[in-house]
């Protein structure tokens, strides 16, 4: 083990020791499960009771039933077809709609689904062939249960029902379960389009968009039906629709979200690029004012040369860096394997750039030699203040220099602006490149510019490495006030102390 | 050979010089002494040595090499800014240095834990740093300068700072050393440490050397004085410079301090008094201290004690 490495090594024990190294490691992947359990912690899985006061006969909440258990039904449809997708249950029976993926489930598909045995008659084939650690079918809860009218409210009339659903909608007692929806479809229906709802909360889209379907549709039929048309073609009118085959482009090809799902990995690396950069940058420039404030550089230097100290601490801190998005991938390829490969299936379209030998190579060219190329100037930081106070006084202009315009451009890549004179602009400024390059390549970025780029960091980061070479090696055993300008550029030109 | 050689090495920062056309030579098993006031070029001087920098011009040899991280497995160095990773255990720390003078992981960690044993610290070879108290962190500190038992000790103000124990233990370790065979280069301005250790010595004076030689030379450089209990003033002796009275020794006597012309023996004072019939109850040699040797060549720098 030559001293770089020696070095290195004492860098990364030094952070790794560190409790804020740890607790900094664990909190991003805790914040995403908490992100993760958050909504579902928030989400009520309860359905919501409704309901229907039908007083022209019963047809009308007849007919809103059906279209609750059809959406239900073409729902349950879509998960199970998902499940048989995920694991590879074709086989249960090939010619079934839920071994048919991709493609939406009609009011014909949903009939035959349930005339062929509904989910019953489906998992029992599905179980004949599923593995046996292959993890049942869940069906998701059902969105609505529907709750019969109470016989004292059935005879209440229409305007007396305000007072009367009082106790419904907010009953008193603890126990009690509230009806969060409840439907007056009155006698005049027909001659008269007003249906009332009453709703102990903000009524949801999703409800009133039934309501208004099915009720509209016997509007319209008993409209066609009072021009003449006979109820059978009255109802068939009011169901005719367009059919809308849907096409999207293939990844990459201009869409959006195909656009975004590529973009996901490259923007990824750029933000644990950030991330990791500005932690163990820190850490490195901790390490490095300890160094002078305890004055045991002259220790150090009686057996490593600067370039040795300054090589090593690069290289331990960029292990720290790797290390801890290592542990981040380590933590998500656990949560894909924790959750059967849910998570899996939702980023396999975004590794679809790793399928790209140039890409990967760009993606690991761009973050290590970006990596480099900033860490460097925490370490020339450090080298040239006694005390972590003296370093806030150089370290937040570098921060808000680097970190701002990256905010601007990572907004700019997410809401899938590819081009732009700011994009161009960091692109070719070597300090922001690395990002600019990393977030762009999702987005289609031409190969001249990636080259061309890559080229000019290299360069600025063997400047860099020369330059702020020298200012590390003339600080180390400066003493004083910290250097002004004039000083720290005398210090870049002195060739050797 | 001699372990070190300094030929004209001059050092300049910007306008000022540091050192100023220096040379001298250590030779192997001794224990030499750089002295001089503060600013007088003694860190600047064994930082060249270390290659921690470079000399403006002039040529120094260490160990038959030039300065270098090549040498490192055979120096010890002990900083007079002393300073050791708080977070690193005293082990560790001790056992990074050796690693870094080209020491097996395993010969560094044998070896600082014999010194940890050594200084009384084996209890606390598991402690970091931090938790250490100052007079501990200094023997951790002298451990990691000691582990690769080095050839050629440099040594850059090491009493400073140090508690009257851990003095005692240095001086006892850089008498160990010289005796096994090695050499100690130590830089201070408490005269009494040179006395007692110094086989040479070097006084440096604003960069530019003022003296080289032994403690003894170093003490005929300053006229001999002398302490006389006579009847009568010794003025008169020839080679008697000056006498002062100090008062009565005992009734009819009086006690003189006598300081003779440059050159002149004090056994040639005594005979001339012999020789003279010149009454003496007392007939006493004065040694010069070095801190009155090192005022008289160099001048009195405020620091030197």
């Amino acid at each position: 083990m030559n001293n770089v490495q020696i070095v290195a090594a004492r860098e990364f024990k030094q952070i790794a020791g560190m409790r804020s190294f740890w607790l900094t490691l664990l909190i991003i992947p805790l914040s995403l499960v908490i992100g993760g359990l958050t909504p579902s912690l928030i989400n009520n899985d309860e359905p919501d009771r409704v309901m229907i006061i039908d007083r022209t006969g019963g047809a009308e909440a007849q007919a809103l039933q059906q279209r609750f258990d059809a959406d239900q039904n073409r729902e349950l449809l879509g998960d199970l077809s998902r499940y048989v997708q995920r694991h590879h249950l074709e086989g249960a029976d090939p010619k079934a709609l839920w071994a048919q993926h991709d493609r939406w489930y009609s009011d014909a598909d949903i009939a035959q689904f349930e005339a062929a045995g509904g989910l019953e008659s489906a998992q029992s084939k599905i179980d004949r062939v599923k593995a046996k650690d292959t993890p049942a079918f869940e069906a998701s809860p059902p969105d609505y249960e529907m709750v019969p009218v109470p016989a004292s409210l059935a005879k209440v009339p229409d305007a007396g029902l305000d007072d009367a659903l009082q106790d419904v909608l907010k009953p008193k007692g603890k126990d009690a379960k509230p009806v969060n929806y409840v439907v007056l479809v009155p006698a005049s229906f027909g001659s008269s389009p007003v249906v009332r709802l009453w709703s102990n909360r903000q009524p949801s889209p999703d409800l009133v968009q039934k309501l208004q379907d099915v009720l509209t549709r016997d509007l319209r039929t008993r409209f066609l039906a009072s021009q003449g048309l006979s109820a059978a073609a009255a109802q068939s009118a009011t169901s005719i629709a367009p059919a809308l085959a849907i096409s999207t482009p293939p990844p990459g090809g201009g869409a959006r979200e195909a656009m975004l799902i590529r973009s996901i990995l490259p923007l990824a690396a750029a933000y644990l690029l950030m991330i990791s950069l500005m932690l163990s940058g820190s850490w490195m420039l901790q390490g490095t004012v300890e160094e002078r404030s305890n004055k045991l550089l002259e220790t150090v230097l009686a057996c490593v040369s600067p370039e040795e100290l300054m090589y090593g601490k690069l290289l331990g801190t960029a292990g720290v860096g790797l290390f801890m998005i290592a542990v981040w991938l380590g933590c998500g390829l656990f949560a894909a394997y924790a959750t059967h490969g849910a998570i899996a299936d939702m980023i396999r379209p975004a590794l679809d750039p790793l399928t790209s030998p140039g890409t990967v190579i760009a993606m690991i060219y761009f973050f290590v030699v970006g990596y480099v190329s900033i860490a460097i100037l925490f370490l020339a930081i450090g080298a040239m203040v006694d005390s972590m106070r003296d370093a806030q006084g150089y370290l937040m202009p570098v921060l808000l220099l680097i970190l701002l315009p990256i905010s601007i451009l990572m907004q700019a890549v997410i809401a899938g602006n590819s081009g732009g004179v700011l994009m161009e602009v960091l692109t070719w400024v070597p300090i922001w490149t690395p990002f600019a390059v990393l977030a762009r390549l999702g987005l289609g970025i031409p190969t001249w510019e990636v080259i061309g780029s890559g080229i000019t960091l290299a360069a600025f980061a063997a400047a860099e490495v020369v330059l702020l070479g020298r200012l590390f090696r003339a600080s180390l055993l400066a003493s004083g006030q910290r250097p002004n300008l004039r000083e720290v550029v005398a210090r870049m030109r002195a060739v050797q102390s | 050979m001699s372990v070190l050689t300094l030929e004209r090495v001059t050092k300049r920062f910007d306008q000022t010089i540091a050192v100023d056309d220096l040379s001298f030579a250590v030779e192997p098993g001794t224990v030499f002494g750089f002295l001089g006031g503060n600013g007088a070029g003694k860190t600047t001087s064994l930082r060249m040595v270390l290659d921690i920098i470079r000399p403006t011009s002039g040529n120094i040899q260490v160990l038959g090499r030039a300065p270098g991280r090549a040498n490192a497995p055979e120096i010890g160095f002990l900083p007079e800014e002393r300073g050791l990773y708080r977070q690193m255990t005293a082990l560790d720390t001790i056992a990074y240095f050796g690693r870094l003078k080209g020491m097996t992981p395993a010969d560094a960690k044998r070896e600082g834990a014999s010194l940890l044993d050594r200084f009384g610290l084996a209890a606390n070879s598991k402690q970091t740093v931090d938790k250490l108290s100052k007079g501990m962190a200094q023997k951790v500190q002298l451990a990691t300068a000691l582990v690769n038992r080095p050839k050629l000790l440099i040594l850059d103000e090491p009493f400073s700072g140090l508690d009257p124990v851990n003095q005692g233990l240095l001086e006892e370790e850089i008498r160990n050393m010289s005796s096994a065979g090695a050499t100690a280069v130590f830089s201070t301005h408490v005269m009494q440490h040179a006395e007692r250790l110094c086989d040479r010595l070097l006084l440096l004076g604003k960069g530019r050397k003022k003296f080289e030689g032994t403690l003894d030379e170093a003490r005929a450089e300053l006229p001999a004085r002398l302490t006389v209990v006579s009847r009568t003033d010794p003025s008169k002796i020839s080679g008697v410079e000056s006498a002062r009275d100090r008062g009565e020794a005992e009734a009819g006597w009086r006690r003189w301090d006598v300081r003779l012309d440059p050159g002149v023996a004090p056994g040639d004072v005594l005979e001339r008094c012999v020789s003279q019939q010149f009454p003496l109850r007392r007939f006493e040699q004065v040694h010069a201290s070095l801190h009155d040797v090192f005022v008289h060549i160099v001048g009195q720098p405020e620091t030197v004690q």
